[in-house]
């Protein structure tokens, strides 16, 4: 039995045999794989990451017509719907007081601690090494959880300059990755 | 629109713009190509957050040579 429909508490109680279906299938396909990307930005909070992945394949389940596209496509976009819902869980967490501490210190301790630290190493040489403008703000945006217009405010540029130097800025930090071989 | 895929990748646009947005992704197939190459990158900028100091008020990561 697919775990997702459990945990849904009769939400697909109108749904037909079809589409549980379907959705039981997306769980299969993408579930797995899914919550072993999440966890990473969860800071390994299993409970948090598996409701990532619920909430990103109802998303899905919602908007079938994409289920059409090519698989490499349906996982791009399912990690980019999972990530929103991280953020978004990680901007209403810092909203209200912490209520434990943050896991970053056993981050540091697990076994592949040190594979980690180098490859942030090299993830940092790579942001250094793009221009201010670019390095700026991928750092007010995406590494301080702030949105597009939340940063311009902060930079004191428009919205549509961040949006445009973020597009230049990411695809030059993903062409450095690639020439270290850590991008894909 | 079109370079709003790289905000868009990273979870950042404000609620319109990302609606608006996942509408475009639908018929672009030049951004739906951007996509597939980017939708990995932020996992590598995640590591930056997991070096980083154990304190909230520090920022992710530390710029200073």
């Amino acid at each position: 039995m697919c775990p997702v429909l459990g945990h849904l508490d009769g939400r697909f109680e109108s749904a037909d045999a079809e589409a549980e279906h379907r959705i039981a299938v997306l769980y299969q396909e993408f579930g797995g794989p899914l919550l072993r990307h999440v966890r990473k930005s969860t800071g390994n909070d299993l409970q948090w990451a598996e409701d990532v992945v619920q909430e990103t394949i109802v998303r899905a389940w919602r908007n079938s017509a994409r289920l059409q596209w090519e698989p490499s496509l349906i996982w791009a976009w399912l990690l980019t719907v999972a990530r929103r819902i991280v953020i978004d869980g990680r901007r209403r967490r810092s909203a209200r007081p912490q209520e434990v501490e943050p896991p970053e210190v056993d981050m540091m301790s697990v076994p592949d601690g040190s594979e980690r630290a180098l490859s942030a190493m090299v993830v940092a040489d790579a942001l250094r090494s793009l221009s201010e403008e670019h390095r700026e703000v991928i750092e007010q945006t995406y590494l301080r959880d702030r949105t597009i217009s939340e940063a311009a405010e902060i930079l004191g540029i428009p919205p549509g300059t961040v949006k445009s130097r973020l597009y230049y800025g990411i695809r030059a930090l993903r062409e450095l990755l690639r020439d270290k071989g850590v991008a894909g | 629109m079109h370079d709003e895929v790289a905000a868009y990748v990273l979870g950042v646009l404000d609620e319109d713009d990302h609606e608006a947005f996942e509408r475009h992704l639908d018929t672009c197939e030049r951004c739906q190509a951007e996509l597939v190459a980017l939708a990995e990158l932020p996992d590598q900028l995640d590591e930056l957050r997991h070096a980083s100091s154990t304190s909230d008020d520090d920022p992710p990561m530390s710029m200073s040579h």
